[in-house]
């Protein structure tokens, strides 16, 4: 093979580069909508923001088909455990979005039914504050989210260095 | 049969079941001893009012009025379009009502919801469970000594951690 041509074909890379980058670019959310922000995020998957441009337009709706859990909405006390169950069920990797300010920190909601906020029980990665978001900021969050997968180290995911 | 000519009626009829008879926005409120309501609304649904709009229940704690609890019942008659509210008051002691599903089907889901929320129970109800709350739920949360933030039935659940190394976070 002509050497200018292995030059142009070829890349070298860390495998841990070579992953992240593949799972930064192709989430898989699975959106959890309780609330009017589930109907926001619908305007985040429709033309005007698209977030199909973020390779993240496969939305599940089963959760073992998902790594980007997506909590839209207020969480009461009856449905935490359901979304606990949810969560558990996503395979690793997967990392979790709180949108909107009722799923970050229950919002307006401060009574006996609500959770303030589902941080307080499952690993959040990404906060989107607002009441709903715009399309926007959620892009801005999954942007962010972006940035953070891509720092993650393999070695984040082995049982070694749990310690 | 218009709402003052039912409510003399009932007054001649039961006069010891009638605590009192108030008016407010042009429609009359029947205020019944508990143990009556069941024959009052029967010869209320006879007399044509055959719809339950709502059924709901007022805490008095702060109110004031003849018991702890009062259970509204807000009747329609589908053939004059006339309104009449029933209450009937229940003590905090004894907060036990006959159910009145077999005159509405649709008292069956209103009954649950205020046996959920105000603990009242509904005699001879087909099926009195919680219908929001969940079901292994304590207390009754529209009382108005439930206290507003709960009884931490919000923060008791299990805390699921990642397994993982913690990511420093974002800049």
């Amino acid at each position: 093979m002509n050497p200018t041509e292995i030059k142009s074909n070829i890349l070298t890379t860390t495998l841990e580069s070579a992953i992240n980058w593949g799972r930064k670019n192709s989430f898989w959310p699975m959106p959890f909508g309780t609330a009017c922000c589930g109907i926001e995020f619908m305007a985040v998957l429709a033309a005007r923001t698209d977030l199909a441009r973020f390779g993240a337009e496969a939305i599940r709706f089963s959760p073992r088909q998902s790594d980007l859990l997506i909590v839209a909405g207020r969480i009461s006390i009856k449905m935490m455990p359901v979304l606990i169950r949810i969560y558990e069920q996503m395979p690793e990797p997967k990392w979790v979005i709180s949108m909107g300010a009722c799923a970050s920190s229950g919002g307006v909601f401060d009574t006996y039914s609500v959770i303030q906020g589902v941080d307080q029980f499952i690993p959040v990665d990404v906060y989107v504050p607002g009441c709903p978001p715009r399309p926007e900021g959620v892009v801005e969050g999954l942007m962010k989210l972006q940035d953070l997968v891509g720092e993650e180290k393999l070695s984040d995911y082995s049982p070694a260095s749990d310690k | 049969m218009s709402p003052a000519t039912i409510t003399s009626q009932l007054k001649e009829k039961f006069p010891e079941a009638i605590l009192d008879i108030t008016e407010f926005a042009d429609e009359k409120i029947l205020h019944i001893k508990s143990q009556h309501i069941l024959l009052v609304l029967t010869a209320l649904k006879s007399a044509g009012y055959n719809f339950l709009a709502d059924l709901t229940a007022i805490d008095n704690l702060t109110l004031g009025g003849f018991e702890r609890f009062a259970v509204s019942y807000h009747l329609l008659c589908h053939e004059t379009a006339e309104r009449l509210t029933v209450k009937a008051y229940v003590s905090e002691e004894k907060p036990t009502l006959p159910s009145v599903e077999s005159l509405w089907k649709t008292a069956d889901w209103q009954e649950r919801e205020v046996f959920d929320l105000y603990g009242i129970i509904f005699e001879e109800h087909p099926n009195l469970t919680r219908i929001m709350n969940p079901d292994d739920y304590e207390g009754y949360p529209l009382r108005k000594d439930y206290p507003r933030l709960g009884r931490k039935e919000r923060d008791d659940f299990p805390v699921v951690n990642r397994g993982i190394r913690k990511k420093k976070p974002l800049e």
